[in-house]
């Protein structure tokens, strides 16, 4: 009688707690599934289905992924996404690490130079693309009139940056990290102040230089930082849509050859042609390369780690 | 930053990832796209349309036996016709009251579908293109407009025949109110600078490209181009279609080859700006003509209040300017041009759908039509005393050839309705593009759209 008692009170207070955990959970979990995790398990059923958003639903089993791997077009922006993200990802990380070292010391103005290096991620991306593509004009921007003055070459021999198909994907990837590192260097500044400094100082008195204190403490001290930026950039670089469509897309708003993303093939299977399931086909395949991706890293982290 | 955290992070962030992508999310791109917005019928210098939708009522309040009706259309502060519009029908039916609903001219289509799949209480419909009205037919958000019709008592040959051309299984889900044609704009200074007569009303298409080279003269930033090809693939890959030999959604492009050819020479010997610099620059024709850079330029009849009313506000420099027609084919008559329509429909899920189709029929009638021809735009409903009107208005060019310019014999809808042309367009507008960059060869860029035609058409 006693002990059954005293089960139904501790119950009772387990439950209770649970319940205030659950409510302190509950405003952003019923966002999140509201507006991610409905939308998510809705797409994962649309890929396999037939929608146009009005008329009824059909069944196709994979007939989307059959046409996926049959379009022309779908590989073509798979490549170039997986291009712009090989060039993007270590560039970035080594720019942002480089950035955040040099303004971590004690330097004057130091306030302000950390400032100016995130200045252009805070800038509206419309706005810088079209200062970009003017810089970058080939024929009448400053650029190629630098280039020529220094190489004395003719302005057809100079670069054609975004007007060339072989310079397309380079100059995007230039953009973007000159955009985005400022991001990085911030979390990267962050990482930095959670180092010891009392490491940095036994190891001086142990006769570490600067390149041994950075190849021994700052790297693996940074590890979970660079783990996070990682993450985030390779996510970023296969989502990229916004920067190639401002650059790139004329008044038919169309990215073509070198120019065509993942993203923009899923934005034209579902809202211009209209086929919801074949978009839900091609996002899904985005979403396991990121998954399959972030995986891998985990596992390595988890070694790195150890 | 623990590792529990960074995993839960991961997690949420691949998720969100590919929720992103679902087809029930608003496109994350509208706000990027604006810029590249095309703005037809441009008249007064007002600020950026907005790509949210914004409503704004009339003033006036509603009476006992109002009715109230939504319309959904693009860049209204813009475009001068929709108040005229509304004022007019405010004076036959005062008990109406219609709130605009402007959805922005970038992603209009886009952005009506998602209004109308969010179940939006959109009564009128205004048609933008006719990929777009394919898409809407199919998808069921559009009245079918026979039974209307009759019932009304709506003349349809007033048209000229468009209304058959918007038949769908027997059914017409919206009536033309602005026809818009393509025709040849040029500035006079520039000619009379290069010492060469005025392009005359009827120009082959051999003819357009020797004039074009003739006027192209200077170097450096005060380099004159004879002639201009905006960034839409109409401007170029439509010559191919004057002669009514062939259509843009046959499926076989083979007859595109020498318009490719022609206009890639006169790109390579620098008569006209390059694509690829004009599309990264993002440069607007309406700028180009108005900084006194080109001396030609094909453009559709849209721009001629644009132009007036910018000649007006001091905004464009080639302020001595001239119309001719279109250039055309050998063997095929001037004043063979392309055309667009911009339709006005009800919607569907509407519940008020008579007094929708009563302004519907106001908007594209003869009494419509009077009052859109006095804001300097072309109705549908097209004839001598429209045309002498328009040509009439103050700032229209006074030469007797310009007059004579807006005289059409036969014109060859840019798109022809079809149920995929949604997607004919978008393979046709990409591989236009990879030819126009030098990505691709003109036979590659014909090849990849015979082929992805054909599987659009299999589909």
């Amino acid at each position: 009688m006693n002990s059954a008692t005293q089960a139904r009170k501790g119950l009772s207070r387990k439950a209770k707690e649970n319940l205030i955990a659950y409510s302190f959970i509950a405003p952003n979990f019923i966002g999140f599934s509201l507006f991610t995790l409905v939308p998510l398990i809705f797409a994962l059923v649309l890929s396999v289905l037939s929608w146009d958003g009005s008329n009824p639903i059909e069944f196709v089993g994979f007939d989307n992924f059959v046409r996926m791997f049959k379009d022309k077009t779908f590989w073509q922006a798979l490549q170039n996404t997986l291009l712009y993200t090989a060039g993007v990802v270590p560039m970035t990380m080594a720019a942002a690490l480089g950035l955040a070292l040099l303004l971590n010391q004690k330097l004057r103005g130091r306030n302000f130079f950390r400032t100016v290096a995130f200045f252009p991620y805070v800038a509206s991306l419309v706005a810088v693309a079209a200062v970009w593509s003017f810089l970058f004009s080939p024929t009448r921007g400053p650029v190629n009139q630098v280039l020529h003055m220094i190489t004395n070459l003719p302005v057809s021999k100079l670069p054609g940056w975004a007007t060339d198909k072989n310079w397309a994907i380079p100059t995007v990837i230039f953009f973007s990290i000159w955009k985005t590192m400022g991001y990085y260097m911030v979390i990267y500044l962050a990482g930095l102040q959670n180092v010891n400094p009392e490491l940095y100082e036994s190891a001086s008195l142990d006769g570490a230089g600067a390149i041994n204190r950075f190849r021994y403490i700052t790297i693996p001290q940074l590890a979970p930082t660079t783990f996070f930026v990682l993450m985030i950039l390779i996510i970023n670089s296969f989502k990229v849509y916004d920067i190639f469509i401002t650059i790139f897309a004329g008044a038919d708003n169309v990215l073509s050859g070198t120019t065509r993303v993942l993203v923009y093939q899923i934005y034209n299977a579902a809202f211009r042609s209209l086929n919801y399931g074949y978009a839900s086909a091609i996002a899904l395949v985005l979403f396991l390369i990121v998954l399959i991706i972030t995986i891998i890293q985990f596992k390595g982290e988890k070694k790195f780690g150890e | 930053m623990n590792k529990p955290f960074l995993r839960s992070l991961a997690i949420i962030v691949c998720l969100a990832l590919l929720s992103a992508c679902a087809g029930s999310s608003p496109p994350a791109a509208n706000a990027t796209q604006a810029p590249a917005s095309q703005v037809e019928a441009t008249v007064a210098p007002v600020a950026d349309p907005t790509a949210a939708p914004t409503v704004e009522p009339t003033p006036e309040a509603p009476a006992d036996n109002s009715v109230s009706l939504k319309w959904a259309l693009w860049d209204k502060e813009l475009t001068i016709y929709y108040q005229a519009l509304l004022d007019a029908y405010k004076a036959v039916k005062p008990d109406v009251t219609i709130e605009l609903l402007d959805l922005g001219s970038a992603d209009y289509n886009t952005v009506l579908t998602t209004q109308l799949q969010g179940g939006d209480d959109i009564d009128i419909i205004c048609i933008k293109d006719i990929p777009g009205y394919a898409n809407l037919v199919k998808q069921n958000f559009l009245e079918p407009l026979n039974s209307y019709i009759s019932s009304n008592n709506v003349d349809t040959s007033l048209f000229g025949g468009t209304v058959e051309q918007l038949t769908v299984n027997n059914d017409v889900y919206t009536l033309p109110f602005r026809s818009d044609f393509w025709i040849i704009y040029y500035n006079k200074d520039l000619f009379d600078k290069a010492g060469v007569a005025y392009p005359a009303n009827d120009l082959t298409l051999d003819q357009y490209d020797a004039l074009a080279r003739q006027v192209t003269f200077g170097e450096g930033p005060e380099k004159v181009f004879g002639a201009h090809y905006h960034t839409w693939r109409s401007a170029v890959q439509l010559f191919g279609v004057l002669d009514g030999l062939h259509t843009i959604v046959d499926g076989s492009y083979d007859f595109l080859k020498p318009i490719y050819e022609r206009v890639l020479k006169e790109q390579d010997d620098g008569i006209v700006q390059s694509y690829a610099e004009l599309k990264t620059t993002g440069t607007h024709y309406s700028a180009a003509f108005f900084n006194n850079q080109i001396a030609m330029m094909n453009m559709g009849s849209w721009f001629i209040a644009t132009q007036i009313a910018k000649v007006e506000s001091g905004e464009s420099f080639s302020t001595n300017w001239g119309m001719a027609k279109y250039p055309h084919p050998d063997g095929v008559p001037a004043g063979t041009t392309l055309g667009t329509i911009t339709g006005i429909s009800v919607s569907s899920h509407s519940t008020k759908k008579d007094e929708a189709f009563d302004f519907v029929n106001f908007v594209s009638g003869p009494e419509g039509a009077v009052v859109i021809a006095s804001t300097g735009t072309i109705p549908a409903i097209k004839n001598d005393d429209v045309v002498a009107a328009i040509a009439s208005l103050p700032g229209y060019p006074t030469d007797e050839g310009s007059k004579e310019a807006l005289k059409t014999v036969k014109t060859v809808l840019e798109m022809p309705l079809h149920d995929k042309s949604a997607d004919i367009e978008i393979a046709l507008n990409e591989e236009h593009d990879a030819i126009m960059t030098y990505s691709i060869t003109v036979d590659e860029g014909i090849k990849n759209m015979n082929e992805r035609v054909a599987e659009i058409l299999a589909n």
